[in-house]
């Protein structure tokens, strides 16, 4: 079988508000490949998320819906799916984790009721075996003690031990794909490393594919192979994260890169911005959605018209705004 | 002389509990911090959650009580000093917090917000306060016509800008910035973090600048202070600590950060284990008994305070985390 084992392709996804349609998620084209990381980054509102849950069929009802495009599951389109073939799905082929392990878990179920839950709904298993099973998956993601811990309610576990059971969840039933929605963004760094080895460790171990949702570069820079970088509900900049790192294309790209303190660099000196804010999802221009910030000139009919996608080579490609494209 | 000097700091909560809720044990979230900090400087704290870190910063502002030790303002100790006597010093020292959304009230105007503190001090008249609002706004780079409005209208960068525009009300001396940019997108950070920097060029401010993200701190610090389980473990110039840190953790938490720099990609030795809890933290280093480290049983009965190792270079000097 020849096709990626998942493509978005010109995903739009809208919520219907009381201010009207608002399209969070505009046109958006993704490819994961088996056993790969890639990194979904962008700020706060950019649809990295509603993405994610556009792909799981997760969009909150009633007013959010995809409004065109694809999700394809190795060549299968999962949005025309009736739901009860969308729930097979779920958790069995596709699993998600989420930033606030404490909201995700059910509060007043102890954790191994949790993990068993998904193993009894998606595999052939009687109960006692897939108790045994989740103490295994609880000691596989590093939980010291299983045996005792499986009894635990979520709020006896710190955040990062809340965490891995999220991941032994998500793991039960051996996905094929991983989305990780900020798994570490509410951990400290320390943590935010345990659990990003962990990750790693645990998609090397079963060649599952991974989306790492986050809106820190350094955490893709040290953990994807690929990074798609989202602005305003479209995407501005895809490729294999050592190309994006070394030559940034677009001009968002390049300031969130240099924008962030480093630890090498001299204490107290101006950092280089990105003037403005990230802009609401009101009114969006149909061009290029980071001309109001862009450092480059460019005239008005960069706002008018959308811009064209330009691939650069080696899986490379960029939204090409006028303003620069004469440099590719 | 100091503008602020930290003795011995302690803050201490009783842990309640049982039918006659009496106290059975006690969380030290601050056991014993000392520093110095200088007009024009700033000193960075850093540390994992529940590391005491906010507790150091609200004892500094005399929002919460120190169970010991002494808050040295200048020549005055503030350390007892009743609200009367505190209003004074609250012209001096400042506070910005991490999430600018909860910390402005959402039924004040941006106006209202700014002239509390002219009110509260009882300086000028109405008109001046309002122009004097008027131009805290231009200073953090907000239009004037914000004055009318309220908190929700701004964006999470803009209601911290607002943030900071309030503690420069009364021309501290002092800010106190507790996680300010943390709540912030990363492009927005960088905007926060540059005027941050140059208010303090120009109006001399010193700053306690506190954050997670030791990235963050080490851009914006002179020297850094790491604190762990309530307790300083190392402090240093910014420079000096990334170049040569000496205390394990300090080096661990080095270690933890994501670079963007893909030549540093590399096998990372990770820290085991959770932040473990103040409440009846463990004698002795309390690192080094998280690492379980063959010499912890060493610094148990050692004088773990700090020591000189270079001009300005002070460690915790025990066995277990520094050779």
């Amino acid at each position: 079988m020849n096709a990626p084992l998942l493509e978005v392709r010109d995903l739009r996804v809208g919520f219907q508000t009381d201010h009207g349609l608002l399209v969070a998620v505009d046109e958006v084209d993704l490819t994961l490949e088996r056993g790969k990381m890639l990194g979904l980054v962008g700020e706060s509102g950019c649809g990295k998320s509603v993405t994610a849950r556009a792909i799981m069929r997760l969009l909150e009802q009633p007013s959010g819906r995809v409004l065109k495009g694809e999700v394809k599951l190795e060549g299968r389109d999962l949005l025309p799916l009736p739901l009860d073939s969308m729930r097979k799905v779920r958790g069995k082929e596709i699993a998600m984790i989420f930033q606030e392990p404490m909201t995700a878990l059910n509060p007043v179920h102890r954790v191994g009721r949790q993990i068993v839950e998904n193993l009894l709904l998606h595999e052939d298993l009687s109960s006692a075996a897939a108790l045994k099973r989740a103490v295994e998956l609880m000691e596989w993601v590093g939980i010291p003690a299983p045996d005792q811990r499986i009894n635990d309610y979520p709020h006896q576990l710190s955040g990062g031990m809340r965490q891995r059971v999220m991941i032994a969840m998500a793991l039960s039933c051996n996905p094929k794909i991983l989305i990780a929605d900020e798994p570490t963004t509410a951990l400290d760094v320390t943590v935010q490393a345990q659990i990003l080895e962990l990750i790693k460790r645990l998609q090397k171990e079963t060649g599952m594919a991974v989306i790492l949702i986050t809106h820190d570069l350094a955490v893709v820079a040290e953990t994807c192979d690929d990074l798609a970088v989202m602005y305003a509900g479209r995407l501005v900049e895809r490729g294999p994260v050592e190309s994006i790192f070394r030559s940034p294309l677009h001009p968002y790209t390049k300031g969130l890169l240099e924008c962030l303190p480093k630890l090498d660099h001299p204490p107290k000196t101006m950092l280089p911005i990105i003037p403005g804010m990230v802009p609401g999802l009101r009114d969006l221009p149909v061009g290029c959605r980071f001309a109001a910030r862009c450092p480059n000139t460019h005239g008005d009919e960069v706002l008018a018209t959308r811009q064209p996608w330009k691939d650069c080579g080696g899986g490379h490609g960029v939204e090409a705004c006028a303003c620069f494209a004469s440099t590719l | 002389m100091a503008l602020l000097t930290v003795e011995n700091l302690k803050m201490y909560y009783p842990v309640r509990g049982g039918v006659f809720h009496r106290t059975k044990a006690v969380c030290k979230a601050v056991d014993g911090v000392s520093f110095k900090l200088d007009s024009g400087e700033t000193l960075g704290l850093v540390g994992e959650s529940g590391c005491g870190k906010s507790t150091v910063a609200k004892s500094v502002v005399r929002l919460l009580n120190p169970t010991a030790g002494r808050i040295i303002f200048e020549d005055n100790d503030i350390t007892r000093s009743g609200a009367r006597e505190l209003r004074t010093f609250r012209r001096e020292m400042q506070m910005v917090f991490q999430d600018p959304a909860e910390s402005l009230n959402p039924r004040h105007t941006i106006g209202q917000i700014l002239e509390e503190p002219f009110v509260i001090q009882k300086i000028g008249t109405r008109s001046e306060r309002t122009e004097w609002a008027a131009e805290l706004l231009r200073r953090v780079g907000l239009p004037a016509d914000a004055l009318g409005r309220y908190p929700f209208e701004f964006s999470g960068g803009q209601r911290q800008r607002i943030g900071i525009a309030r503690a420069l009300a009364l021309k501290p001396r002092l800010i106190v910035c507790d996680e300010p940019v943390s709540a912030l997108d990363v492009s927005v950070q960088a905007q926060v973090l540059n005027l941050l920097l140059e208010l303090q060029q120009q109006d001399r401010l010193a700053y306690l600048f506190i954050a997670h993200d030791l990235s963050v701190v080490q851009h914006m610090s002179d020297r850094v202070a790491v604190m762990y389980l309530g307790k300083i473990v190392e402090i240093a110039t910014a420079a000096e600590l990334y170049r040569n840190p000496r205390h394990a953790y300090t080096k661990a938490l080095l270690e933890a950060i994501p670079q963007v720099d893909l030549s540093r990609k590399r096998e990372r030795k990770l820290l085991k284990g959770d932040v473990p809890s103040p409440i009846n933290p463990p004698a002795g280093c309390a690192f080094g008994h998280r690492m379980r480290h063959p010499k912890w049983q060493e610094s148990v009965t050692m004088d773990l305070s700090l020591r000189e190792v270079s001009s300005g270079h002070w460690v915790q000097p025990c066995p277990c985390c520094t050779e």
